[in-house]
């Protein structure tokens, strides 16, 4: 979960997130590098005392501009539309979970096997228990089991919402009459937070999402439970 | 027949994207290359320097680089005190705004939620270690489980 004193990312879950997380520290380097050499130049250029008013053209140093520019520029987006299509290989998933947005709840729905279904609000702060998260720990977790490719379809059943997990680098938008999938895979077993990302109404920063990983025979009995309580 | 007529023109004349050369108005002043109007003692110092400099004295010499030029070097590369200015004004509004955060501290908001309490924070903290929060390179990974302790 993000706490006060995070600056980066937090810890990835999935590997796709592990591959962004290296992703961004490649662009980010490229990033500060330019910056760098901006703020070098600009400070040169400002306090110089050679001045020429007559400089008509500069065939060489155009040529470096345009040329170093576009080469860097295909630095960046050859990792990049690595991850892309990483991220739409085709996966054949374990499990398949349904997240439907609800102002200003998530509902999930385990339908492969049997008609597991529930609610997950937040537990408003007034009722938190001792050391639980305020805004982010909720009454149902979506218990999911570890090392398991995971297809998430995603929707809403009034406004616009959004799933989003960072750890597991899973965003999609739930949109209404519209099934979204998202896929990820749980490589560590933990407890991974997330909140709602698209505005959605008065309560839309009270709707979060928390993903519970946990050993396959866990989710099993997690998932007996579940359904003689409902 | 277009790209012909523009492919004879490539390779047969460099285009140009100078405006000073083209002529565009106001980049070539016309005061930086003509002598200003001089009067009758400094149009004589000019044909005195049309002959031997070594026969200029030194007033002659600096009179002549008045009449090109309005400043020396010196006066040119002196600064100035305004940075102080400046700076003293920066320092006055942050300040300023520093009181009127404060003043809104005070008289605006209400109570923070009881989740800052310093007693719920331990709480959280030892929540979040139990939990393994981030244990790979972030929150869980600076803690020394063994000996209950932030890792040096």
């Amino acid at each position: 979960m993000a706490h006060p004193t995070l600056l980066g990312f937090q810890d990835a879950v999935s590997p796709v997130m592990e591959e962004l997380l290296h992703f961004h520290d490649h662009a980010l380097m490229i990033v500060f590098m330019i910056s760098t050499l901006v703020l070098y130049i600009i400070v040169a250029m400002v306090t110089t005392k050679l001045t020429n008013k007559y400089i008509l053209d500069s065939q060489e140093i155009e040529i470096i501009w345009t040329v170093l520019p576009a080469l860097i520029l295909i630095l960046i987006a050859l990792p990049s539309l690595r991850i892309l299509y990483l991220m739409d290989e085709i996966n054949d998933p374990h499990l398949t979970i349904k997240a439907i947005g609800h102002q200003w709840y998530w509902s999930y729905e385990y339908t492969d096997y049997e008609e597991l279904g529930f609610d997950s609000y937040m537990i408003p702060t007034q009722d938190l228990a001792s050391g639980q998260f305020r805004l982010l720990d909720t009454d149902h977790r979506m218990v999911v089991p570890i090392e398991s490719p995971i297809r998430m379809l995603i929707s809403a059943e009034d406004v616009l919402h959004s799933w989003a997990v960072p750890s597991l680098g899973v965003k999609m938008d739930a949109v209404p009459g519209r099934l979204n999938q998202a896929a990820f895979i749980a490589s560590r077993p933990g407890v991974f937070y997330g909140q709602c990302s698209e505005i959605c109404g008065a309560n839309h920063s009270f709707m979060p999402i928390v993903v519970e990983a946990v050993p396959l025979e866990h989710f099993e009995k997690w998932s007996s439970l579940m359904l003689e309580d409902a | 027949m277009l790209a012909t007529r523009a492919l004879s023109l490539i390779g047969k004349r460099a285009i140009s994207t100078s405006v000073c050369v083209r002529g565009g108005h106001g980049v070539a002043k016309v005061e930086d290359y003509t002598l200003p109007d001089l009067s009758a003692d400094q149009k004589s110092l000019k044909e005195k320097e049309k002959g031997s400099w070594a026969a200029l004295s030194n007033e002659e010499k600096i009179a002549l680089y008045r009449i090109s030029f309005k400043q020396s070097f010196a006066e040119m590369n002196q600064g100035s005190s305004e940075w102080k200015s400046v700076v003293g004004g920066i320092f006055f509004f942050v300040g300023f705004t520093g009181l009127v955060v404060l003043w809104q501290r005070k008289y605006v908001y209400g109570p923070v939620p009881h989740t800052f309490d310093p007693e719920y924070k331990e709480k959280e903290l030892q929540r979040m270690l139990d939990m393994r929060i981030n244990p790979v390179e972030g929150f869980s990974a600076k803690w020394d489980y063994e000996n209950k302790q932030w890792k040096k």
